[in-house]
């Protein structure tokens, strides 16, 4: 069974390498190629998690056998495994269910660009997840920038380069912040490696010097990867990334980029700087109030939205805010929520804007409500999958979105009445407000002003049979599946997160 | 065996809602009978079930952590609301046949409509016999969804507009109802419904007055179904909905639902020992008193006869939920007695309502004038569904009403006695408002014409008006012999059963 | 069990809902009609009759309204009394429509009304319970209305609802206070009848009848509701009151009365009215007691209330053009009599209020069938209007005269004796003030009367008619409208001049009260 220790190792190569390989692969070989990889490396998570699960204990993985500080470390527990594989599931939903739109929207000459990028992601992610270092972690951050950049450029029309751009521009602020953090950590500590700094820290903080430092670092990570992940008020370039972008790129950015990052956050927290401290440092206060913010603000931003991959995307900063309220509230209830709020938002985020893609496509290709009108009824399965959404964003029972709020708020009432009440009524607000935007659209899309065929400005509006997109469809079943899983089967996945973060300290 | 009962009559309906689009009907009076069919059938299952008496808590599924947990069970209340609910489905069902046949509109799909109509009759039963908060807050919420589609029926403007706030409400409701789980979840025992309350006795003496805002907060969020003020909109406008929805649901399920999630909420996850007495009980008995008041005013000065009903329901159910309030077990008897006799008579007087609108296009007041003379069974019908809401003694609505002023004057509240003033002043203004329309349609003033109404304007056939007259007659049994019921009230109400 | 007593009660309500609901042309014409109203109604009253005597037993239990309170019947002297004055102002009523209604359309629903409208007050004089009483008092408003919309012109409709939504308004106040009596309800032993299961019977009498009151009064006091029970009664006054036409809320009296057809104002005045005055007897007498309210505010502002209405309608009267709407005001104003009467609370006011019932019942009909009869004959409604006429209907006008007598108090008519107890009790009360300004308000009250009522009588007689040609065709009217308003007076004068056994009729009513 030591075999299976490599896994992590692997994926992370195998990822890498085909990023390499693909370059010289056609569309059709490319996007075999990136199944399979994707595949492989959801296969070898499986394996790996349900190893990990057996195992209970974590295990670091010294590559090229040499020992710390010199060497680079890979560290798996419970929680990465798990985190690795559904990160593959939904990257690989995500990418079947935009398939066709990849092939309609790229050009047959960067297509293979298109599955560079995509291999090259998934390897950052997964270095995220698995990293034991802190360098290798800022080396990933970047590579996921880049490949997240050339996935929104792709499509290439001026709002996408304008928003590549944008994105660029707030990313590289993100990436300059934690750098300099890393830099601070480094100069206090000596040490890169996640374990190695966390002695190193706790030691410091006893003695009570270079706590302005610490603590500066300490603010400058959290700052730089919450600019990254789009915390409100650093989410302008986000609208216009999701919203005109390939599906999915879209799905992909928001469900996986962005967690990305907060897992690498969390991970910080308790890998490296030590839960206690983060708290008794009081930046999580300031990530509470921005959370809430956010919450608030994005919702807000949705429900004036006319355009609706923009208010998915705009839900996204509201969710976004959720998670970086449960981090905020600074207990490990709170982070045991958001890590549950990742996964919720990942699988039901990456439904909506497939689902979101597929009315559109019902629509003449129109994303204006408008011409929205009743698409539901002209593409069922978009329509059944977008409510389905939508119920789980709303937070209706069943679903996965149902869960993760119950896991706020459960987090939230034991703790002090100052954050407990504002986070009660934010997130009954919020709730409101989500009902407000995603049952606005789903009533729209089963308002038939027109049932059949219509002329829509961007172009001939056209009744989808089911048929027709099997794999878009399937897609869809298997999205939806994963959302009621989540939904109904919460318990154990509530206990493999409290596992791994127990597995973390 | 009962677990499997259980599941059937929720299910059921479901089941039959999906059959019917797959079936390809040549007759739409084979179709109307299939309908008609499994409705019967699963009501005469629910009076099975209901027989069997009450019932331990039966867990189905765990769904996350040690309280969590998907449980059903019958008790007193249980069989109230689910009696209720299967009494009165068949009936509407059968109403709503030629009520459908009526709807010249073609873009109704009468397939979708009977399949969100009879789902809905699961879900309501599934409130009724859920046997935790958690479970009823899901059903809560699955009854929201399945009752938008039957708002947005026509599809008409208004209708969207109508089924979009009703979402919005409803769906923010639930969300501060939610908070009150959560509470219930971290400082009770346990979620079940046990008379009585499930606090923790260190919560209430540390938290309390944290404890009572919550409860003040999950009131108001499922008193928006219940139509409290200032969360009440929502009603009049969902009165676009065809009649057979407005009269079962927006008089009797969905709004019923609502206050029966508030009494599960005080007297069995909170606990009236804990909440009698207390600031929140004041405030929201004002709140309770000031809707009942506002919602009889707004139906005095509505035109619109089905709006008008519908302010007449707000009303009425602050009746409801100010017998909750009271706080005692005669209150609860009070409250579970309008809360059955209010169902009987306003399903009755919307029926009325939807065969003026189906027989003669009447949707106003001023446009009924001098049709009880074309009309006579509909108007005297609704005449005496009037009187009962009035609260005439001889007619159920009297009862009601004694109940909760007895239960009032008893706990020695002040408040309530404010209340029950509150009741008489409410009493005063149905008068105005529901004679009015029946003084208008019998006494249209010696000026009035009686060719300009048109001859196809007639009483409707019996498949509208069987269910009128067992309703009328239900509302003169039960007025005049209510002691039967009552009993069983007060023993639901005392905890026993 | 003594189901006799539903008899007169139901067999009215019966025939009144099956004439509703028959068809119109089941009746060939109007003497099918008739005959099926006289002969039911002659029945009816015959059983009432029979009721009153005493022979068909005094009580009867029925099922339970609401909670233990039953629908319970008890036939005791108020009882008879009221119920006698109903039976004949009903039957005079009633033969005066024969002919009066022929000019009238929906001559159907309106003896359809007629009968249940006497079911009713059968129902309401019987009553021997507090909800049973509140039971039929809603019922009576209800059954009466039709009365009132009969022409169903716009302004007849108006008056309706106006009559409705005062009756409720007072019907829900007279509620709030039943609503908390309930709590002091006493349950009676009475072990003596072993015909109904003893448990029963006792909760037969929760809230029933009994002279001196049936509340646990001390219990009020105990619990410290005592305030409370004071407004709740107060309520109850108030809200009665507004049958009997009490200021503040009199208004709805003086439109509705005069727009319904002569012979139902004249039952509406003379007898509808006087529900509200029993209801008031038998919440303050028999339920709550006379002890307990005593000396309290409640009686003052009550007394104050009734000198009030009872100035007021009698200057209203005095100013009011049209006949039927000069005896409406006057209705306000007697009835304040016996108000002021019952609110003095002894025996002299209250036999004399009894009395006052039972003279204004007959004589207030006499004055509105006679109105009825001049309307019907002349078409005209103006006092003034019916100048000299008296030469041509001398029976008519000499009977009007007597009535007119009667209501202003001259002897040998019967209101003066009434008039005399009710002074008499006020001056006894010894509340300050009021036990003066009583008398002189009614002294006040008959000289408006007479500045109201005589003046037509004796233009009728001796001032010349207004167009001399139109009085030919005027003459004495039809025996059937005539008779009525003769036996009327001749009842006025009677009962004044032999008032005895009616007088100790009611003095035995005032002593049990003791």
């Amino acid at each position: 069974m030591e075999f299976i220790r490599n896994f992590p190792f692997f994926s992370i190569l195998l990822s890498l390498g085909s990023g390499v390989l693909t370059s010289i692969m056609n569309r059709k070989v490319a996007r075999f190629w990136n199944t399979f990889v994707l595949l492989a490396v959801t296969v070898m998570s499986a394996v790996l998690f349900v190893y990990m699960l057996g195992v209970g204990e974590p295990y670091t993985f010294m590559m090229g056998h040499f020992p710390a500080p010199w060497g680079n470390e890979i560290r798996a527990g419970v929680l990465e495994a798990g985190m690795a594989l559904f990160f593959c599931i939904v990257m690989l939903l995500s990418m079947k269910g935009g398939e066709e739109h990849i092939d309609r929207e790229i050009e047959d000459t960067k297509a293979n660009l298109y599955y560079i990028m995509i291999n090259l992601l998934l390897s950052s992610l997964l270095a995220l997840i698995y990293t034991n270092d802190l360098f290798t972690a800022y080396v990933f951050v970047e590579i996921n920038t880049i490949s997240a950049c050339g996935l929104i450029m792709i499509r290439q029309s001026g709002r996408t380069i304008e928003a590549a751009t944008r994105y660029m521009i707030m990313s590289s602020l993100g990436s300059g912040l934690l750098l300099m953090g890393l830099c601070v950590l480094y100069d206090i500590t000596g040490h890169l490696l996640m374990s190695n700094i966390k002695q190193s820290i706790a030691y410091v903080y006893t003695q009570g010097i270079y706590n302005i430092p610490l603590v500066a670092s300490i603010g400058m990570i959290c700052v730089g990867l919450a600019i990254k992940s789009a915390l409100y008020p650093f989410h302008t370039w986000l609208p216009d990334a999701y919203g005109y972008s390939t599906v999915s790129s879209a799905a992909i950015l928001s469900s996986l980029v962005s967690k990305g990052y907060i897992f690498l956050l969390i991970k910080i927290f308790f890998r490296v700087v030590g839960f206690d401290i983060i708290v008794d440092s009081k930046i999580v206060n300031i990530l509470f109030v921005f959370g809430l913010l956010g919450m608030i603000m994005g919702s807000v931003n949705a429900i004036m939205e006319n355009d609706i991959r923009r208010m998915v995307a705009f839900s996204s900063v509201a969710q976004i805010g959720y998670i970086y309220m449960g981090l905020g509230l600074g207990t490990t209830f709170g982070i045991v929520a958001s890590i549950f709020h990742v996964l919720s938002h990942a699988s039901t985020k990456s439904l909506l804007f497939v689902a979101a893609a597929g009315l559109t496509d019902a629509s003449g290709g129109s994303k204006r409500f408008e011409d929205l009108t009743g698409s539901g009824y002209r593409n069922p399965m978009a329509g059944i999958a977008f409510t389905m959404g939508a119920c789980s964003m709303v937070g209706i029972p069943l679903f996965s979105g149902f869960i993760s709020k119950l896991l706020f708020a459960e987090a939230a009432v034991q703790n002090s009445l100052s954050k407990m009440l504002p986070t009660l009524i934010c997130l009954a607000i919020s709730t409101v407000l989500n009902a407000i935007y995603f049952m606005k659209t789903v009533i729209r899309l089963y308002t038939p002003k027109s049932r059949n065929v219509k002329k829509t400005e961007a172009g001939e509006a056209a009744i989808v049979s089911f048929r027709e997109h099997p794999l878009y469809n399937f897609t869809l079943i298997l999205m939806i599946a994963l959302n009621v899983l989540l939904g109904c089967c919460s318990q154990p996945i509530a206990d493999w997160i409290i596992s791994g973060i127990n597995m973390f300290g | 065996m009962i677990l499997g009962l259980m599941l059937t009559v929720i299910l059921l309906p479901f089941a039959g809602g999906g059959l019917l689009q797959l079936i390809k009907f040549k007759e739409k009076r084979s179709k109307q009978c299939f309908i008609f069919a499994y409705v019967l059938a699963n009501t005469l299952l629910t009076y099975i079930l209901l027989a069997q008496g009450p019932t331990d808590i039966i867990r189905i599924i765990n769904f996350a952590g040690a309280k969590l947990n998907f449980s059903l069970k019958i008790d007193g209340m249980g069989i109230v609301f689910g009696g209720l609910v299967a009494t009165l489905w068949p009936l509407a069902t059968l109403y709503s046949f030629p009520y459908m046949e009526h709807e010249h509109n073609g873009r109704v799909h009468e397939n979708i409509f009977y399949l969100f109509y009879t789902a809905t009759y699961g879900v309501t039963l599934g409130i009724a016999m859920s046997g935790n908060m958690l479970t009823m807050y899901c059903f809560y919420e699955l009854l929201t969804l399945v009752t938008v589609p039957l708002v947005m029926n026509t599809l008409t403007h208004e209708a969207v507009l109508a089924s979009r706030k009703y979402f919005y409400y409803s769906l923010g409701g639930a969300a501060f109802a939610f908070i009150g789980l959560i509470f219930l979840i971290v400082y009770g025992d346990s979620l079940s419904f046990i008379f009585g309350g499930v606090l923790t006795p260190d919560a209430m003496r540390d938290k309390k007055d944290l404890l009572l805002f919550i409860y003040v907060l999950a009131f108001m969020g499922f008193g928006v179904k219940a139509a409290v003020c200032p969360f009440n909109s929502w009603l009049p406008q969902a009165g676009v909905a065809p009649t057979p929805v407005t009269a079962l649901l927006h008089a009797v399920a969905v709004v019923k639902s609502g206050a029966f999630a508030i009494m599960r909420l005080t007297y069995y996850s909170f606990g009236v020992d804990f909440l009698r007495g207390t600031w929140a009980q004041y405030l929201l008995l004002c709140i309770v008193i000031f809707t009942i008041v506002y919602g009889c005013s707004m139906a005095v000065k509505e035109t619109h006869i089905k709006r008008r009903l519908a302010f007449s329901t707000i009303s009425n159910l602050s009746y409801i939920l100010f017998g909750v309030l009271i706080m005692t077990p005669l209150g609860l008897v009070g409250a579970l007695c309008h809360m059955v006799f209010h169902g009987v008579m306003k399903i009755c007087s919307f029926f009325c309502a939807g065969a003026m609108i189906t027989q003669a296009h009447a949707n106003f007041v001023h446009e009924i004038d001098g049709m009880a003379r074309r009309m006579p069974k509909i108007f005297g019908i609704y005449t005496v569904s009037a009187l009962a809401l009035m609260g005439v003694p001889g007619l159920c609505g009297f009862v009601s009403k004694w109940h909760l002023a007895k239960a009032a004057f008893q706990s020695g509240n002040p408040l309530a006695v404010v209340g029950v003033g509150g009741l008489l002043v409410s009493a005063l203004l149905t008068a105005i408002y529901m004679l009015s329309i029946v003084i208008r349609a019998y006494f249209p003033g010696d000026q009035f014409d009686y060719g300009k109404l048109h001859d196809d304007i007639h009483d409707p056939d019996w498949r509208m008006l069987l269910p009128l007259f067992l309703f009328v007659g239900a509302m003169f049994v039960i007025g005049v012999h209510s002691a039967p019921l009552v009993d069983f009230f007060t023993s639901v109400a005392g905890g026993m059963l | 069990m003594n189901y006799m007593i539903l008899l007169p009660v139901v067999l009215p309500v019966i025939v009144g809902f099956a004439l509703l609901f028959l068809h119109e042309g089941v009746f060939r014409d109007r003497r099918g009609l008739l005959k099926v109203t006289g002969v039911s109604f002659a029945v009816s009253a015959a059983l009432a009759l029979y009721v009153i005597s005493g022979a068909a037993g005094d009580r009867l239990i029925l099922f339970r309204l609401v909670d233990d309170i039953p629908v319970y019947f008890a036939v005791d002297d108020l009882g008879r009394l009221f119920a006698g004055v109903v039976v004949a102002v009903f039957l005079l009523a009633g033969f005066f429509s024969f002919v009066y209604m022929s000019h009238e359309k929906n001559e159907k629903r309106y003896y359809s009304f007629y009968l249940i409208t006497f079911g009713v007050l059968m129902g309401l004089c019987f009553a021997g319970n507090l909800v049973t009483l509140y039971l039929f008092y809603e019922f009576m408003t209800l059954a009466s209305m039709p009365l009132v919309i009969h022409n169903g012109s716009k302004e007849a409709v108006m008056a309706a609802l106006k009559y409705l939504f005062y009756s409720f308004c007072g019907a829900y106040m007279a509620l709030f206070g039943i609503y908390f009596l309930y709590r002091y309800a006493i349950v009676f032993e009475n072990p003596g009848d072993a015909l109904n299961g003893t448990h029963y019977y006792e909760i037969a009498h929760m809230m029933g009848f009994v002279p001196g009151g049936s509340l646990d009064m001390a219990a009020v006091v105990e619990s410290g509701n005592a305030t409370l029970c004071l407004v709740a009664v107060f309520l109850m006054l108030v809200g009665f009151g507004v049958k009997a036409g009490c200021f503040p809320l009199q208004a709805w009296l003086p439109t509705a009365h005069p727009v319904a057809p002569a012979p139902a104002s004249a039952f509406l005045s003379g007898i509808i009215v006087k529900g509200g005055i029993l209801a008031i007897i038998r919440t303050v007498y028999y339920c709550v007691g006379v002890d307990f309210l005593r000396g309290t505010w409640v009686q003052t502002v009550w007394c104050i209330l009734a000198v009030i209405t009872l100035l007021m309608g009698s200057s209203l009267a005095f100013k009011e053009k049209i006949l039927k709407k000069r005896l409406a005001y006057s209705t306000v104003s007697n009835l304040s009599y016996i108000l002021l009467g019952l609110s003095m609370m002894n025996a002299a006011a209250f036999t004399g209020s009894l009395l006052h019932v039972v003279f204004h019942a007959l004589i207030k009909s006499g004055l509105f069938l006679f109105a009825g009869a001049l309307i019907f004959g002349t078409g005209r409604v103006k006092v003034k209007e019916f100048a000299g006429l008296g030469k041509k209907m001398p029976v008519l006008f000499w009977s009007y005269t007597i009535c007119s007598l009667g209501l202003i108090g001259i002897p040998p008519t019967s209101g003066v004796i009434s008039k005399w107890y009710l002074a008499e009790g006020c001056l006894e009360s010894g509340i300050a003030g009021l036990s003066w300004i009583g008398p002189v308000a009614l002294l006040a009250s008959a000289l408006l009367t007479a500045g109201y009522l005589l003046p037509l009588a004796v233009n009728g007689f001796l001032k010349a008619p207004l167009d001399e040609e139109a009085l030919d065709k005027y003459r004495e009217p039809a025996p059937c409208m005539l008779v009525p308003v003769v036996v009327l007076a001749a009842a006025t004068l009677l009962l004044g001049v032999f008032p005895t056994p009616l007088m100790e009729f009611v003095g035995g009513i005032a002593a049990a009260l003791k």
